[in-house]
């Protein structure tokens, strides 16, 4: 009986091995910067904005994070500072152009298994194939093609240009996706720090109180 | 003035009288370890779980077109909204988490044994409405994965004899999830905890009746009965310190490592993501359901794995005190028990393979051995431990604490059984 179950145990242990048959994501350090939000945003309205929309997101966002105002205005041209970043591509056009409407971006990071990992892979992993046609190594059937063009640039200066800027990117849209993860974790500090506080003041008044009683 | 104040109410109402005997003065056993601190802690966070819950629903829309987009109404524009929720979503795991270790100290400690049998009733009664309520829960942010957790759960129902698909159609209000699942389910969400609420009293009632177990098993003589207030107070204060350093940690570092990535897009019924997980506090049982290849057969035995512990004060047939504590039979399969939890939890969780589905339905069959095993065991255990002699220190306590009893015995505590 026990050895049954030992062998059971191994085989629990042995499982993350079996179940490992995705593809190995890149691994980045989020860069959560302001400077390298506002490249990314930079880099986003020029580049994906043409087809993805970030619904949940205002032009006023942009400016509360801290943007320049004068790129925000000439994003938004004569929209007013609430309205959200909807899609330009309508939706037809998208699924004639494409057969998919490209998602919405505003919780992109959070809404894939390896999130901003996931997202930079995706935008750095196209690829040609040997027989000469474009791929993608963590979505290999996907309809988006090679916006950043890594997939044709060759020179490793010109690769560590598209993969900066694909971190940028993420850097905006993780930014995007929880736009209070700052402020979260600021408050965060502070609130651990007075619970560490407030506990070993309520552990010193046990400690006082218990120390009544007789043994 | 505040004395005049309380003659006046006392007068009218027992609040002094209550005071005294519920808190004040209620006698509770000195020897409690941090273990019996998690009661408390429960009834915590269900306040935690109201309060913010009341406050999220003056934000939420139950409506299929707006219930996502007002989440991230509550989580971007609403002042401290990513608190609110974030504080209530990670409640939810705590509430299970606290409620989960309330639950293993009893069956560690044999805590459901006479005379505590309806305790553990009337909390297997409130593990059901907290199981129901946070799967209500889940379902209104309207995310991929509520809305495919839901569908796969209330298809289940087709398990019912006879009338299968007409009880799955009357608990969606429709033929799919929709809008009509929705709404009852925000409607419910809201009124289960009032439900828990008043279960809890119930529970309390009945503490209050037969005193907390404690330990050693036996229940002890007065002099070693301590009262609730100031000495529980003070460490339930500051259990609930260090509980509130480990659920802050979550709520503002680690707040999304709780919510499935799924769950960030929007219900989509023509689209099924690869793989639906139920959140972790249900996946042991999930792993059961799914262990089993047949429908009711599984259905029958995920209801019975969560049943099961009712059945615990007749399946441990030992009146040795003190659980697990003096038992090491009873304690080899605790921990069993607690190892075999854990691994159904991770299958439960991988995507199903051939390999995973044979773990899991070996990890089912221990589950449900050690309860068909227990009454058995748990006699030859008991037989064994007598004939072995408990341990002198055991001994030495029962006798004492016994002559103290019959030398007081005006003193001894209401619901005291021996
Ligand atoms: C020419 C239109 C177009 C542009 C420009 C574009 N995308 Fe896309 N994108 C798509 C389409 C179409 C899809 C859907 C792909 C699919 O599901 O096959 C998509 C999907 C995605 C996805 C989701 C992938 C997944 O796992 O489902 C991400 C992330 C993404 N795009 C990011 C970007 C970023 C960042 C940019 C700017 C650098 C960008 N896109 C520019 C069309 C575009």
């Amino acid at each position: 009986m026990n050895k049954l179950i030992a062998i059971w145990m191994l085989f629990g242990l042995a499982l993350p091995a079996w179940a490992g048959d995705e593809v190995k994501l890149e691994d980045i350090k989020l860069d959560t910067s302001m400077a390298a939000v506002e490249r990314g945003a930079d880099t986003l309205m020029n580049v994906c904005h043409g087809c993805h929309s970030l619904k949940y997101v205002r032009y006023r966002d942009l400016l509360t994070a801290g943007i320049d105002k004068k790129k925000v205005d000439t994003w938004r041209g004569d929209q007013a500072l609430d309205t959200a970043m909807t899609g330009l591509l309508p939706d037809d056009t998208a699924m004639q152009m494409y057969g998919k409407i490209p998602p919405d971006l505003s919780l992109m990071t959070k809404a894939r298994e390896g999130g901003t990992n996931y997202v930079y892979s995706y935008l750095i992993g196209y690829y040609i194939t040997a027989e000469g046609a474009a791929s993608n190594h963590v979505f290999p059937a996907t309809r988006m093609p090679d916006m950043l063009g890594i997939s044709g640039a060759t020179d490793a200066a010109q690769r560590s240009e598209i993969q900066h800027k694909a971190q940028d990117v993420v850097s905006f849209l993780a930014w995007a996706s929880d736009p209070h993860e700052e402020e979260r974790r600021r408050l965060g500090f502070y609130v651990i720090a007075y619970l560490f506080v407030l506990t070993a003041l309520l552990y010193v008044v046990k400690k006082q109180i218990w120390s009544r009683l007789k043994k | 003035m505040s004395n005049k104040i309380i003659q006046w109410i006392d007068h009218r109402f027992p609040l002094t009288s209550f005071v005294k005997h519920e808190l004040t003065a209620y006698p509770t056993p000195r020897n409690l370890s941090y273990w019996w601190n998690f009661g408390f802690l429960a009834g915590f966070v269900l306040v935690l779980q109201v309060v913010t819950g009341i406050f999220l629903a003056m934000h939420y829309k139950a409506d299929i077109a707006m219930s996502f987009d007002s989440i991230q109404h509550i989580m971007r524009d609403v002042n401290y909204g990513w608190l609110l929720r974030f504080m209530h979503s990670t409640g939810a795991s705590a509430f299970f988490l606290v409620i989960y270790i309330h639950m293993s100290r009893t069956l560690y400690y044999g805590s459901y044994r006479a005379p505590r049998e309806l305790m553990w009733w009337t909390g297997q009664g409130l593990l059901l409405l907290l199981m129901a309520t946070a799967f209500m829960g889940y379902l209104l942010p309207w995310g991929q994965m509520s809305y495919w957790g839901a569908t796969v759960i209330t298809n289940l129902f087709r398990a019912t004899p006879f009338i299968g698909d007409q009880v799955v159609v009357w608990l969606r209000g429709d033929y799919t999830v929709g809008d009509a699942t929705l709404t009852r389910f925000f409607a419910l969400h809201y009124l289960f905890p009032f439900l828990i609420i008043g279960g809890v009293m119930v529970h309390l009632v009945a503490l209050h009746t037969v005193k907390s177990s404690n330990p050693s098993g036996i229940d002890l003589a007065d002099k070693d009965n301590i009262p609730f207030h100031p000495y529980f107070t003070s460490k339930d204060f500051y259990g609930l310190g260090i509980f509130l350093i480990v659920y802050c940690t979550f709520v503002f570092f680690f707040p999304n490592s709780l919510i499935e990535p799924a769950n960030n897009i929007p219900a989509n019924p023509m689209q099924t993501p690869n793989h639906i997980v139920p959140e972790w506090y249900f996946l042991p049982f999930y792993a059961i359901l799914r262990s089993v290849p047949n429908l009711v057969g599984g259905v029958v035995a995920m209801g019975l794995s969560v049943m099961v512990f009712s059945f615990m004060p007749y399946l441990d047939r030992s009146q040795i005190p003190g659980g697990a504590h003096f038992r090491p039979w009873y304690r080899v399969m605790f921990y069993l028990f607690v190892v075999d939890m854990l691994v159904l939890g991770y299958i439960g969780y991988i995507p199903p393979t051939d390999s995973s589905i044979i773990v899991g339905q070996a990890a089912t069959l221990v589950y449900f051995t050690l309860f068909i095993l227990l009454p058995y065991i748990s006699r030859r255990e008991e037989q064994w431990l007598i004939r072995r002699g408990l341990p002198p220190e055991v001994q030495a306590l029962i006798v004492s604490e016994t002559r103290e009893i019959s030398k007081y015995p005006k003193r001894r505590r209401r619901g005291d059984t021996t």
